[in-house]
C-alpha cells in the first residue's frame, strides 16, 4: 500500500491545525479543478459539433467548387497555364490569434484578403462569368478550410507551429484540447483519491496520538493518586501504632488556648 | 473566282472537301450524347465512344482513365485529321487552313511570353501549348529579350507577321498585375487583328467562301465585343481601352461598338443587342439564374448553328473551318459529360450543346 502512507509529522496540536488547513486547501483546489474540467469539456463538445458540421459543409463546398471548375473549363478553355504563370503573392492570408478557454490558450486562425484580385482580367475574352463563379466558390472553400483548421488546431496548443492544418492529416491533433481535459481530470482524481485521503489519514493519526497521550497522562495521574493513597494509609497506620504505644503526644498547638508556661504575668 | 466556283473548285480541293464531309458524318449526334450521359463511369464512356467514329482511340491507355487523358486523345485525333488536310492542301486552301491555326498560335505565343517573363524553363512551357498552333520557332520565343527583337527575329518568319499589330510588350517588368493586364490586352489585341486579317482574306477569296465565312466571322467579332463588355464591368478597364479591344469586322461596327463602349451594365448591353435581329434572339434565350442558360452558352449555340449551316453549301472553304470548330465543341461536350460523371454531379449533365 505504498503511496497511501500518511505524512510523517510530529503529532501536536499545531500540526493538527496545519493539517486541517491543508485539507481545506486540497478540497478547494479539487473543486476549482473540477470546474475547469467541466468548462473544458463543454468547450470540447461545442468544438466537436462545429467540426462535424463544418466537415459536412466542406464536402459539399469542395464538390461545388470542383464542379464550377469543370464548368469554367467548358466555357473558357484551358486557363490553367495562365493561372499558374501568374501566381506571385498570396492574396488570401491567415492570421493567428490566441483564444483563452478556462486557462488553456488555443490558436484561432482568421483569414484576410490582401491586395486586389489579380485574376480580374483572366476571363475577359471568354468564360468570365464562370471564372467569377469559380473564384467565389474556391474562396468559400478556402474560408471553410481556415475555419476547420483553427477548430482542429485548437487542439494542438502544445505544438508551437501554427501551420494551417488540413482535415485528413490532422484528425488526431484534436487530441490536445482532449489532453488538457485529461490532465485536469487526472489532477482532480489525484487530489481526490490520493492527496486528500493521505491528509485525512495524517489527521486521524495525529488525533489518535493526541488522544493516546491524553489517556496516558490521565492514567499516570490516576496511578499517582493511587500511590499517594496507599502511602497515606500506610503512614496513618504507623501513627496509630505509635499512639497506641504511648510516647507520642500531640505536638504542641500554638493556637490552643492553654496556659502558656513561659508567660510570667497573666 | 466569284460565282463560278462550281467549275474549278473540285480540281484542287474536291478530294479534301469530300474527306471533310465524311468526317462531318462522324460527328456525334444527340442520340450519342444521350447514351454518353447515361454512363455511370468513365469506362462506360470509353465503351460508348468505341461504337462511334472515335473507335479505339483510348484503347492503348493503361492505368486509370482520367479526364485529361480523354481530352488529350480527343485533341490528338482532331490534330491528325487537320494535319492531313493541311498536308494535302493547295493554295489558297493552304492559307485558309493556316489562318485557322493562327488563333492557336497566338495563344501559344502569349503563353510562352508570359512564361518567359516569369522565368520558367522553356521545356516546361512547350508541352502546354496547343498542338494545333505549333510552329518551328516556338522555342526561340524565350530567347528574345525585347519586343522588337521578338518581332524582328522570330515572328517575322512565322505566319504571324500577317497579324500586323505592334506587340506592345513592356520592356522592363512592371508590377505583376500590370504585366497580367498588358498580357491579356496583348492577347485580345492579337485576336482582334487576327479576326480582321482573316475577314479580309475571306473577302478576297470571294464567291461562296466569302458568303459562308462572313456571317461566321462577323458573329465571332461581335461575340467577343459583347463578352469583353460584360466581363469588364467592375474591373479597372476604362471605356476607351475597352473600345480599342473590339474587333471591327462585325455587324456592330461602328455604331454598335460605340454604344457598347459606353454601356455600364448588362441592361444597356442587351438594349444594344436588341437593335440587331439575330443578337436579340440570342439574348432572349438567356436567363440570369444559375439553372438557366448563360450568355456564353447561348453564344456557343449560335456559333454551332452557323457552323452547321456552312455544310449546306458546296465548293467553299467554310466547311473546313466549320468542321474544326464543331469538333472542338464536341471535344468540350465530351469532356463536360465525363467531368459530370466522374464528379457524380449529374444535375447539369445535359448542359452540353448538341450539334446534330
Amino acid at each position: 500500500m505504498s503511496g497511501k502512507d500518511r505524512i510523517e509529522i510530529f503529532p501536536s496540536r499545531m500540526a493538527q491545525t496545519i493539517m486541517k488547513a491543508r485539507l481545506k486547501g486540497a478540497q478547494t483546489g479539487r473543486n476549482l479543478l473540477k470546474k475547469k474540467s467541466d468548462a473544458l469539456t463543454l468547450r470540447f463538445r461545442q468544438i466537436l459539433k462545429k467540426i462535424i458540421e463544418t466537415k459536412m459543409l466542406m464536402g459539399e463546398v469542395m464538390r461545388e467548387a470542383a464542379f464550377s471548375l469543370a464548368e469554367a473549363k467548358f466555357t473558357a478553355g484551358d486557363f490553367s497555364t495562365t493561372v499558374i504563370q501568374n501566381v506571385n503573392k498570396a492574396q488570401v492570408k491567415v492570421r493567428a490569434k490566441k483564444d483563452n478557454v478556462a486557462g488553456v490558450t488555443l490558436p484561432v486562425f482568421e483569414h484576410y484578403q490582401e491586395g486586389g484580385d489579380s485574376y480580374e482580367l483572366t476571363g475577359l475574352a471568354r468564360g468570365g462569368e464562370q471564372l467569377a463563379k469559380l473564384k467565389r466558390n474556391y474562396a468559400k472553400a478556402v474560408e471553410l478550410l481556415v475555419e476547420l483548421a483553427s477548430l482542429q488546431v485548437g487542439g494542438r496548443k502544445k505544438r508551437r507551429e501554427l501551420l494551417v492544418s488540413y482535415c485528413s492529416e490532422m484528425e488526431t491533433s484534436f487530441v490536445t484540447l482532449d489532453e488538457a481535459i485529461k490532465i485536469t481530470n487526472r489532477r482532480v482524481n489525484a487530489i481526490e483519491h490520493v492527496i486528500i485521503p493521505r491528509i485525512e489519514r495524517t489527521l486521524s493519526y495525529i488525533i489518535t496520538e493526541l488522544d493516546e497521550r491524553e489517556r496516558e497522562e490521565f492514567y499516570r495521574l490516576k496511578k499517582i493518586q493511587e500511590k499517594k493513597k496507599v502511602l497515606k494509609e500506610k503512614s496513618e497506620k504507623e501513627r496509630e501504632l505509635r499512639r497506641a504505644a504511648g510516647g507520642e503526644h500531640e505536638p504542641a498547638n500554638l493556637l490552643a488556648e492553654e496556659k502558656d508556661e513561659d508567660l510570667l504575668f497573666e | 473566282m466569284p460565282g463560278y466556283s462550281e467549275f474549278y473548285f473540285n480540281v484542287d480541293h474536291g478530294y479534301l472537301e469530300g474527306l471533310v464531309r465524311g468526317f462531318k458524318a462522324g460527328i456525334l449526334t444527340s442520340a450519342d450524347y444521350v447514351n454518353l450521359a447515361e454512363c455511370e463511369t468513365l469506362e462506360d464512356l470509353k465503351l460508348h465512344l468505341q461504337t462511334t467514329d472515335y473507335g479505339n482511340f483510348l484503347a492503348n491507355e493503361t492505368g486509370p482513365l482520367t479526364i485529361s487523358t480523354i481530352d488529350d486523345k480527343l485533341k490528338a485525333k482532331l490534330l491528325t485529321e487537320f494535319h492531313y488536310f493541311r498536308n494535302h492542301a493547295f493554295e489558297p486552301l493552304a492559307t485558309f487552313l493556316n489562318f485557322i491555326t493562327y488563333s492557336y498560335m497566338i495563344d501559344n505565343v502569349i503563353l510562352l511570353i508570359t512564361g518567359t517573363l516569369h522565368q520558367r524553363p522553356i521545356a516546361e512551357l512547350v508541352p502546354k501549348c496547343h498542338p494545333l498552333g505549333s510552329f518551328e520557332q516556338m522555342e526561340a520565343v524565350s530567347i528574345a529579350s525585347s519586343p522588337t527583337e521578338l518581332f524582328n527575329a522570330i515572328l517575322v518568319d512565322t505566319p504571324l507577321v500577317l497579324v500586323q499589330q505592334p506587340w506592345h510588350i513592356p520592356k522592363s517588368p512592371p508590377p505583376h498585375y500590370k504585366i497580367r493586364v498588358s498580357i491579356s490586352h496583348l492577347l485580345i489585341m492579337q485576336w482582334k487583328s487576327y479576326l480582321e486579317a482573316f475577314y479580309k482574306f475571306c473577302e478576297k477569296q470571294g464567291g461562296t467562301t466569302a458568303e459562308i465565312m462572313r456571317p461566321i466571322l462577323e458573329f465571332e467579332a461581335d461575340r467577343r465585343a459583347f463578352i469583353i463588355t460584360i466581363n469588364s464591368f467592375g474591373t479597372e478597364l476604362s471605356k476607351d481601352d475597352r473600345e480599342k479591344l473590339y474587333p471591327t469586322c462585325g455587324k456592330l461596327y461602328p455604331e454598335g461598338l460605340h454604344l457598347l463602349a459606353n454601356a455600364d451594365d448588362y441592361e444597356q448591353v442587351k438594349a444594344v443587342a436588341d437593335c440587331y435581329a439575330e443578337y436579340k434572339a440570342v439574348f432572349e434565350g438567356v436567363g440570369s439564374g444559375t439553372g438557366e442558360k448563360t450568355l456564353e452558352d447561348a453564344f456557343f449555340e449560335h456559333e454551332v448553328k452557323l457552323n452547321v449551316l456552312a455544310f449546306n453549301n458546296q465548293f467553299h472553304f467554310g466547311v473546313f473551318y466549320a468542321y474544326v470548330k464543331l469538333k472542338e465543341q464536341e471535344c468540350r461536350n465530351i469532356v463536360w459529360i465525363a467531368e459530370c460523371i466522374s464528379q457524380r454531379h449529374r444535375t447539369k449533365i445535359n448542359n452540353y450543346i448538341p450539334i446534330f
